[in-house]
Parts: structure tokens; C-alpha cells; sequence
């Protein structure tokens, strides 16, 4: 999708060669307008929640909040929290926002990977048979250092007492050995609830309420300077804090959570009378990842700011009318 | 499908103790209840959102907590012997008692509650019965006092047991009539609040005893009591008969709904009208009237009395 809105808003802003917009230029505004309608589907989930309950929304193809929840859902990540001491965790740098925390109050073993493989789980010390592995089981990849921290599969089958099938590479494909993991049931999970800093003191303090392993909550706190931040973004990740305290096990924490999309880029490598070439087989590609539905809206946004950069008001009337005209067919 | 397989039911699918399933089916965890109602009554398109689930798990556990006072008929029973002091400590989650029995010879004896005192706090006095204060000014209170004293070491009570005020006392046989120095002819009828010859008990709430006359130490005393449903705080462990599973969702969307602001009287009226009608029900439900039980009450119609 991203060099079909490259071209569209090359060829609207073209005049007389003077509209051209360099990737570099491009790659920005692509970033800046996707991030702009990302979030904007969170506002219009919220107006098209409450026209449902007024009855201004129907079932069917009808159902707005349905497709508008199906974005969202695409952006959604489940990833163990890696363990920062005790019962403080850090959350993952990308997230937007955090649906949902639970607790696997149940580890089954735990471990460092001895040998690498795809799809395999290979740990010369452990006993999985005997220690009562079964398939179902989710595996975690706890080494916090390693960039697939967090990652975690499913127990497809247990080969051995030292070997697992897993339903996916949770410590990467060439890096699997010397990670350490965790096993854990997949029965008895609880959701812990998030609770506001203002309220923890009383939820703790209360003998009905206070927080248990059945009914675990956590508060959101600020990153520390000990997070590890995503490496790309240089974002640092905030924490939680899961009470009761006694939640301290690595890798039994895990958050679904909505992350951001990622930047997009326009990748060439070569010139073709002057003009890059568009390439998608560089390694830094990255489309759209809003749905193609989202193009017009896309290239609207992108034309204000292409607008503003070449002083050229029309292209930036053109966007802003397009936009308005967007949002009022969607209301 | 089943919840659990027979053989968890019936034999906790071999672990111990194999009892645990055994009627476990009649009741429906605190854990269940929460998740339920998060899952039914709270969202976007019902009466109740933006709800906080520990909110949903207070009122659950304020529900369960009213339904063992006075809906449930979920009486537990400790037997424990007496100490030293003839006192038998209440149960670690005893909220009120229903009856209290000594175990004797085989034997259940419903014992009757003391109609007098049987404690006291008292202040150390001297001589004059001037009360003394240390230097702090604070009266010097000692541990027992001598109501206390008295209790635990046999005091004579008014009931007509063994440590009756007049038991073992002497009197006259006068041509075949008894005389005595007190006045036990003197009364006309019987006061059938303390004439009963069993041992008697009396509860000192503040201190969390239960205080016994006119018993041995080492007595086995059966103490049958309501709780409050909170397992001592285990929320694993908690559970609901399933009667009362519609009324504890309706009770939890009434306090919340009664709670909050901006809701139409109307609808917490109507939500008031739904707990309170699905509490009754339950209780005709659990009260469990059905023609075999009636029918062996009816029974006795034609007795003659005597």
C-alpha cells in the first residue's frame, strides 16, 4: 500500500516537477499520518459505542464498532513482562495501551535452553516428563537481555525428558541457546486488575478486597532508569507493580496489550532517471499497517503536511477537505 | 459438558483427600460469581461499565456475608474440651452462635445460656474501695475480676443445676414435710428460665470465650455457629450455594448501581425489587418444602393430646 500512496500523493502534489517529495520526507509524513488515524479509531470506537446504545448503529454490515474493533484487535500482542525485582515488571516499550495483565500462578519448571532449534524447546538438565510437562503448557522465554524476551509458545509435544516441540520459536531462531525459560499451566489464569496509584493504599489495606493470588492487581508506575528500552525507538517501557507482593515469579506475568504501529518506510535502492526505485526487499521495508480502506485518509493527511512543506495551499485545502468530507461520511 | 468427571468427583481423580468433589456440584465459587458478572452485567451495552472488578468482589463478598447471617442454613460445628477455666475460645471465623451442647456418654445436651453476666471488668481499689491509678494517671485494671474468678472456679448460679444456691443445703423433716431457711416452698410455680439442671454457658464476645458453669474442666462441648462465608480470608475457598447464585448477581447490581451517580431512580428501584424478590425466592427454595416432608408433618394431625 505505501507506494500506491507515495505515487497518489506524488501525482497530486506534482506541478510542474516542483511537488517532489523525497522518501526521507515521505517516510515522516507516512509515520505522522498513520499514527494520526491510529488513534483515531480509539476516539471512534467511542462515539460508535455510544451511537449503539442510542440506536443509531445497527447489526450486520452495519456494524461499525465490529470493523472498527477488528483494527484494533490487529495491533494486539500478548507478551510475558519481564521481571525488574520482586514484583515490579516492565512492560514492553511499543504498547499504546494495556487491555488486559494476567497471572499463571502455576509454573510447571523452569530452565536455560541447551541447544538451538526451530520450533523446539532442547534442555540437557531438565526432566519434562517427569516434572509433569503437558501439551498446552506455555513456554516463556525469561532471559530479559535477549530481544526475544517475553516471547512464548505452546507445548506441541513432549519428545523427551529433554526436549519439547513448541507451536513456535519463543527464544528466536538462531539465538536459542543459553536462554533461560519457564513453564506454566495454562489453567487457572487470572486477570490482574489494574488499579489507580490513589487506590492501591486502600485495596491493600481492606480485608475484603485486598488483593490475593485469586484477585491480583497492579498500578502503573513510571520506567525506572534500570528499564531496558526498546533499542530502535530508545523508548523506555514503564512498570507495574502486581500485588500481593508475593507474585515473583519470572515469566508468570503476561499483558495482552495494543502496541503501536510500526513506521512506516519507503525503501529503494537504486535510481531510475533520477528517481528511486522502489524496492521492497530492503530490510527496513515497512508498509501501512492500517487497513487499505485507511488509503484515502492516508494520503489526505499526508497531503497537508506535503501542503505546508512545498508553501502550496490547494494540496493542503485538497487534504483537509478530504479529511473532513472522510469523517463525516464515517459519522 | 460435565464440570468435572466422575472420577473427580468421586475420587478426586486420586488425590487427597479423595473426598474433596463430594456435593461440591451444590455450590458455586466467589471466584465464578465475579468472573460472571464481569462477563454479563458490566460493559458497554449493559446498565453497569467502567466497573472496577474489586468493586464486583466486595459486594460479592457483602453478599455472601448477609446470605450467612440470616438466609443460609450453613451452620458449622466445633467440639473442643474445655480448659483450665472452663472456657472454650470461639472458632476463628464464629460470627454468632446457634447452639451450644456438652458431649456426655454418648450424649448431646443442649445447654442454656446463663441470663446473668458471667465477667466483668473491675479496677484494683484499695482498702476504702479508693480506686487506684498508676502515675500516669490510669486506672490499674487487673486481669480477672472476681465475677470472673468466680465464674471459672464453680460459682453458685439461680439455675436449678448442680451449682445451684441451694444445692446441698440443710432442712427439717417435720411429720414428713420439708422446711428449710430459705424460701424454695415459698414460691408459687416454677421459673422455667432457669430450671434446667444441664450446665449453662454464657459469651463474652469482647474477650472471644465462652464461659461455662457448673462443668468439669476437659468437658467436650459442641458449639454449632454461623459464620460470615470468608473462609478466614481464603477467596479460593469460597463458596455460595447455587439457590442463591440470581440473587447475589441481582444484590451485586443493586449496591452498584445504588451507588452510583446519575442513575435513574427507577432503574435502582427496579434493581432493588429484583434482589429482594430473588432473595425471597431463594429462601423458598432452600426452605426446601416438598410433599414427602409434609406429608410426614401431617402425619402426626390425628395424634390425641393428652
Amino acid at each position: 500500500m505505501i507506494n500506491s500512496v507515495r505515487n497518489t500523493v506524488l501525482a497530486i502534489a506534482n506541478k510542474n516537477n516542483y511537488g517532489y517529495i523525497s522518501p526521507q520526507d515521505f517516510n515522516l509524513y507516512a509515520q505522522q499520518a498513520q499514527m494520526d488515524l491510529f488513534e483515531d479509531y480509539f476516539y471512534q470506537y467511542n462515539a460508535w459505542t455510544n451511537k449503539e446504545n442510542q440506536r443509531l448503529s445497527g447489526s450486520g454490515y452495519a456494524d461499525i464498532v465490529k470493523g472498527l474493533v477488528e483494527v484494533i484487535d490487529s495491533f494486539s500482542v500478548t507478551r510475558s513482562l519481564a521481571q525488574q525485582g520482586a514484583n515490579l515488571f516492565n512492560l514492553p516499550s511499543d504498547y499504546y495501551l494495556i487491555n488486559k495483565v494476567n497471572y499463571f500462578p502455576t509454573q510447571i519448571t523452569s530452565g536455560t535452553s541447551t541447544a538451538a532449534g526451530v520450533n523446539t524447546l532442547t534442555d540437557t538438565a531438565a526432566t519434562f516428563v517427569s516434572s509433569g510437562v503437558k501439551v498446552g503448557q506455555q513456554v516463556v522465554n525469561t532471559t530479559a537481555s535477549s530481544s526475544y524476551s517475553g516471547f512464548s509458545a505452546f507445548v506441541i509435544s513432549v519428545d523427551s525428558e529433554t526436549q519439547l516441540t513448541l507451536s513456535y520459536s519463543p527464544f528466536g531462531v538462531a539465538a536459542t541457546i543459553g536462554n533461560s525459560y519457564g513453564i506454566f499451566n495454562t489453567t487457572g489464569i487470572v486477570e490482574v486488575e489494574r488499579v489507580n496509584q490513589n487506590k492501591i493504599f486502600y485495596l491493600n489495606n481492606s480485608p475484603l478486597t485486598a488483593p490475593s493470588t485469586g484477585f491480583p492487581a497492579y498500578v502503573l508506575g513510571g520506567a525506572t532508569t534500570s528499564v531496558v528500552g526498546d533499542a530502535n525507538t530508545g523508548q523506555l517501557g514503564n512498570t507495574i507493580t502486581v500485588y500481593p507482593t508475593t507474585i515473583t515469579n519470572n515469566g508468570s506475568v503476561t499483558a495482552e496489550y495494543i502496541r503501536y504501529p510500526l513506521s512506516p518506510k519507503w525503501t529503494y535502492q537504486t535510481l531510475s532517471s533520477g528517481e528511486p526505485l522502489f524496492d521492497i526487499n530492503q530490510a527496513d521495508y515497512q508498509d501501512f499497517e492500517l487497513p487499505s480502506s485507511d488509503e484515502p485518509g492516508i494520503v489526505a493527511k499526508i497531503c497537508q503536511y506535503i501542503g505546508i512543506e512545498i508553501r502550496e495551499g490547494d494540496v493542503y485545502q485538497f487534504g483537509k477537505q478530504e479529511e473532513v468530507q472522510n469523517n463525516q461520511i464515517q459519522t | 459438558m460435565a464440570y468435572i468427571n466422575d472420577y473427580a468427583y468421586y475420587a478426586n481423580s486420586g488425590a487427597i483427600p479423595q473426598d474433596k468433589n463430594w456435593g461440591s456440584y451444590q455450590y458455586v465459587s466467589l471466584n465464578d460469581i465475579v468472573n460472571n458478572f464481569m462477563l454479563m452485567y458490566q460493559g458497554n451495552h449493559e446498565l453497569i461499565n467502567n466497573l472496577n472488578r474489586y468493586q464486583v468482589l466486595f459486594h460479592a463478598k457483602r453478599g455472601i456475608q448477609e446470605l450467612n447471617y440470616d438466609a443460609m442454613k450453613e451452620v458449622k460445628v466445633l467440639q473442643m474440651d474445655l480448659d483450665d477455666n472452663l472456657r472454650f475460645i470461639l472458632p476463628s471465623d464464629y460470627v454468632n452462635w446457634v447452639r451450644i451442647s456438652q458431649y456426655l456418654n454418648g450424649v448431646l445436651y443442649p445447654l442454656t445460656e446463663n441470663i446473668q453476666t458471667g465477667w466483668a471488668s473491675t479496677y484494683l481499689q484499695d482498702n476504702n474501695a479508693k480506686i487506684i491509678y498508676d502515675q500516669d494517671g490510669n486506672v490499674l485494671k487487673p486481669q480477672f475480676s472476681q465475677l470472673d474468678m468466680s465464674f471459672t472456679s464453680g460459682a453458685k448460679t439461680i439455675y436449678l443445676n448442680e451449682s445451684s444456691a441451694y444445692n446441698n443445703q440443710s432442712g427439717w423433716n417435720v411429720d414428713g414435710c420439708w422446711y428449710f431457711d430459705f424460701g424454695i416452698g415459698a414460691r408459687f410455680g416454677l421459673n422455667t428460665e432457669t430450671a434446667n439442671a444441664n450446665p449453662t454457658f454464657s459469651i463474652d464476645k469482647q474477650r472471644g470465650v465462652i464461659n461455662f458453669s457448673s462443668i468439669g474442666n476437659g468437658a467436650s462441648v459442641v458449639v454449632e455457629y454461623v459464620s460470615d462465608g470468608m473462609e478466614n480470608g481464603e477467596d479460593g475457598s469460597i463458596s455460595v450455594n447455587k439457590l442463591f447464585e440470581e440473587y447475589l448477581y441481582a444484590y451485586v447490581k443493586y449496591s452498584l448501581l445504588n451507588g452510583r451517580l446519575g442513575v435513574q431512580e427507577y432503574i435502582v428501584n427496579r434493581a432493588r425489587k429484583d434482589k429482594s424478590s430473588l432473595l425471597r425466592n431463594a429462601k423458598i427454595r432452600l426452605s426446601n418444602i416438598h410433599p414427602g416432608r409434609l406429608l410426614m408433618s401431617l402425619r402426626g394431625q390425628d395424634k390425641w393430646l393428652k
